[in-house]
């Protein structure tokens, strides 16, 4: 619903707890797939504004330590992040739609000066929601500053880092209904949720997107459905059946995914409901023993007029829209037909999947469907969508991780 | 997506005092639920206490302390539990437990039973808590006052023996407790705050998703047809082709209709508009928005049913060219798939997300759609039986209108004449609709 975002207020989204609780992960990932859906969003945060600043040191973590009796170092926090409100705001008042805040707002002081701030400030109508998240699981804050904060700081041990939280622990104030504002409380990485005034399109949107959410690096696995005659012919589109070549491709596949999951069944199968991705799938599926689950979603682009033209006669037939397609290929309509940005619609509901499956996933579609798919694990806009490379028979695996995303690809011969 | 997510059993079971809106939450999630093609069935504990002990209890009767009385009950709740067992270990797919389920003993009871007797079942707790005072009057005042149990008695005595009813359930009401380790969610005062807890599945999460958005804020629904384009005049289906004359005219009558609807410019102003990216579509919307003074919203979600390699054709056409499936789409038009097209299941699920919008919108809503997706939309609100939908009537030039009332929904029809602007309120003319009315006024007696 990517029209709806013209007649919606700017939005800031706030987040607020302790340090290795995951705040910098969550907006990653909302920053994310709010830019994916077509929104312009960003991120701002003391890291950000102490990055921005070669004057600093670098090697200091002005989020996390805290010396209480260095006024000075104190008053630095309480201004990156003020600066990082501010190129907030700046960024609102111009193009942007939706804002990520990571700084200060661990009392409720910090919380009530920022909101004042933003009201004073902000000269359109705006909405404001707070993601606080809460962990009182040892092993997890264990993990989160192993992952995170470790990698980032070496000289650093993590009995340093649990002594840094304590410190701010005690100041800390949670989110309380007092205080008048709209939020939700991920509590335990989402096994306890709390949500409060809930209100807007996007709102709604982003809190059945956190409900998904989870810290389980499982693997995703993105495969073309094997070669057909079409691909022979040099036609697009259709629905063409595997050729030989394809199906004994599939079978090798099929091997490759064997070795691969080590006879886990559990992961989460998918599939388009086109004849080569079924077919495909059926043969992957069977050296597997389980059944993809097929979904329209998962269909290949609509090309419109151009279905089951050659490349070479859609030069011929339809040279104005070629001429278009060269000018604006993310937003490009084939006549009758979809967009790549009607694409991505149509394949939010599998991220949603993806996201929530703690299994590996293991999607067979086709090519432009795939890019929009890739390009939410890894591509900061989505004008780069048009030239990514998807190649047949190429097995490319994803494994998100904190901050980014490993991947590798696997030529199947 | 339904085909996909089969697998598991799913219990849903309600909590909470009387008044709470349970059996609204129930028959809303049985509506949503049957619509996208589950087998899915409520198990109203109240219903099997009126049968068997009858309908004039008053308020002693739920008194804790009345141990046959107590006995009584229980022994409905395990009746009502036991065909829900056995609902769900034949051909049931998810199952609802409408009763109040007020204690902790009561919920591990039925907790255990669930997990020992059904093969494979998930459970979800919905709780509905709710201190609003004009909120719960609101509530026994449109779905009390009828039930059965007050039949007899003025509105006032009965509203007094509710109250009083409800008193001694909260004697010993006690709320889910985090360590009673259960899935569930928690409505306080009509969503204004949501809890959340241990929810994983694909059907559950959508099933949270979906409470979230509701609420009892009665907004009318307006859905109509794009004006009369070139191709319905020539019998043709598919195609992306502009109104025709009468089309343009009619869109302008209804841009007046709404005018007189909608008085002020403020309430216009609330007007959620939404159309589809088509060209009949979009030009209606033009017309009747620039009447209104608003904007409106375009989305491919409400795009009409693909037709596929039939686009363009007339029926007579379709019939000559491709006979086989003329044939096939007669017996069995709810799953027929035109080839490189859509079936009427595809659409139902890709519509999916407006029902989202709709639900979730407290302001009143346009939707200028074709017939397939209006007959989807429709058959969602009025409640028919999914097998119903390719036949609904939904004409062309008429305006519907919904308005969501306690169980069910309040409609109007109106078709008004392109030309003279003429407005004239018109009944559904198919037999099957008529029927279901009937039915829905007797299960809306019942409770």
């Amino acid at each position: 619903m990517q029209q709806y975002k013209k007649t919606q207020n700017k939005l800031i989204l706030v987040l607020v707890g302790l340090p290795a609780r995951g705040k910098t992960h969550i907006s990653y990932k909302l920053n994310r797939y709010l830019n994916w859906i077509g929104y312009k969003s960003e991120i701002f945060s003391i890291k950000g504004a102490q990055q921005n600043n070669d004057q600093l040191d670098q090697n200091i973590d002005y989020e996390l330590e805290i010396d209480p009796t260095n006024q000075q170092f104190v008053d630095f926090r309480q201004q990156l992040s003020f600066t990082a409100a501010h190129q907030l705001v700046n960024f609102l008042q111009n193009d942007g739609d939706i804002a990520l805040y990571n700084g200060l707002t661990s009392t409720k002081l910090d919380r009530q000066k920022l909101k004042s701030l933003f009201k004073e400030k902000l000269k359109l109508e705006y909405q404001v929601f707070w993601i606080e998240s809460i962990c009182d699981d040892p092993q997890v804050i264990l993990n989160n500053i192993n992952e995170s904060k470790l990698s980032r700081f070496k000289e650093k041990t993590i009995e340093q880092f649990m002594n840094h939280i304590n410190v701010l622990a005690q100041d800390y104030e949670s989110l309380e209904n007092i205080e008048n504002l709209s939020y939700i409380k991920l509590i335990n990485i989402g096994k306890l949720v709390k949500v409060h005034m809930l209100e807007g399109y996007l709102c709604s949107k982003i809190v059945s997107f956190l409900l998904n959410l989870h810290a389980n690096n499982r693997q995703i696995y993105l495969v073309r459905s094997c070669q057909t005659e079409y691909h022979l012919l040099d036609k697009i589109g259709g629905d063409p059946e595997l050729s030989v070549t394809g199906k004994q491709n599939s079978q090798q596949l099929g091997d490759y995914f064997i070795e691969e999951l080590k006879g886990n069944k559990n992961i989460t199968f998918f599939t388009s409901q086109m004849k080569r991705g079924i077919q495909t799938a059926e043969i992957v599926g069977d050296k597997l023993g389980i059944k993809a689950l097929k979904t329209k979603n998962l269909d290949e682009i609509d090309y419109g007029i151009c279905d089951g033209l050659t490349v070479k006669e859609i030069a011929a037939k339809y040279p104005k829209q070629i001429k278009e397609r060269k000018a604006n290929p993310l937003e490009f309509k084939y006549p009758r037909g979809e967009s790549f940005l009607d694409v991505i619609h149509r394949v939010e509901p599998i991220i949603y999947e993806i996201e929530r499956s703690r299994e590996p996933v293991l999607i067979i579609a086709h090519v432009a469907v795939l890019k929009c798919l890739y390009a939410y694990y890894h591509c900061n806009q989505i004008s780069e969508i048009p030239n990514i490379d998807i190649p047949i028979n190429c097995v490319i695996k994803l494994v998100p991780i904190p901050y980014h995303c490993l991947e590798s690809r696997v030529i199947i011969k | 997506m339904q085909d996909c997510h089969k697998s598991q059993k799913i219990a849903l079971c309600m909590v909470g005092l009387p008044a709470r809106g349970k059996t609204y939450i129930s028959r809303k999630l049985h509506r949503y639920l049957n619509w996208l093609g589950y087998n899915c069935k409520v198990f109203n504990i109240g219903n099997y206490r009126r049968e068997i002990c009858g309908t004039e209890c008053d308020k002693s009767f739920f008194d804790s302390k009345n141990e046959q009385a107590t006995k009584a009950r229980n022994e409905c709740a395990q009746m009502a539990l036991n065909d829900l067992i056995n609902y769900l270990n034949s051909d049931g797919e998810i199952a609802i437990f409408d009763g109040t389920n007020t204690t902790k003993e009561r919920r591990n009871m039925v907790q255990c039973s669930l997990l020992q007797q059904c093969q494979n079942v998930q459970t979800l707790w919905i709780e509905s808590i709710c201190d609003d005072a004009d909120v719960i009057q609101n509530n026994i005042r449109l779905t009390k006052l009828n039930n059965p149990d007050y039949v007899s008695m003025n509105p006032e005595d009965a509203t007094k023996d509710f109250l009083g009813r409800i008193k001694m359930y909260e004697e010993v009401y006690q709320k889910i407790d985090l360590d009673e380790n259960l899935s569930f969610i928690k409505l306080i005062n009509i969503g204004e705050d949501i809890q959340i807890h241990k929810v994983k599945g694909y059907l559950l999460s959508k099933i949270i998703s979906y409470l979230m958005n509701l609420h009892i804020y009665p907004r009318p629904i307006y859905l109509t047809r794009h004006g009369g384009s070139t191709f319905n005049q020539e019998n043709r289906v598919g195609g992306d082709c502009d109104l025709s004359q009468q089309g343009i005219q009619y869109s302008e009558q209804l841009g007046k209709f709404l005018l007189d609807e909608f008085p002020t410019q403020e309430q216009r102003n609330q007007i959620h508009c939404l159309t589809s990216t088509m060209k009949r579509a979009t030009h209606t919307a033009d017309i009747v928005c620039n009447i209104l003074k608003i904007n409106y919203l375009q989305l491919k979600t409400l795009d009409e049913i693909n037709v596929g390699i039939c686009d363009g054709l007339t029926y007579t056409q379709i019939a000559i060219q491709f006979p086989e499936d003329f044939a096939e789409r007669k017996v069995n038009k709810l799953t027929y798939r035109y080839p490189r097209g859509e079936s009427y299941l595809d659409l139902i699920s890709r519509i999916e997300p407006i029902i989202y919008e709709i639900e979730r919108s407290r302001e009143p809503v346009l939707v200028i759609g074709h017939q397939a997706i209006l007959r989807c939309l429709y058959a969602y609100f009025h409640r028919n039986e999914i097998s119903e939908v390719p036949q609904l009537e939904i004409p062309i030039h008429a305006i519907i209108k919904l308005t969501p009332a306690a169980y069910y929904c309040e409609e109007i029809r109106i078709k008004i004449d392109p030309e003279t602007g003429e407005r004239k309120q018109i009944e559904e003319d198919l037999q099957i609709t008529r029927i279901n009315m009937l039915t829905k006024k007797k299960s809306y007696i019942l409770l």
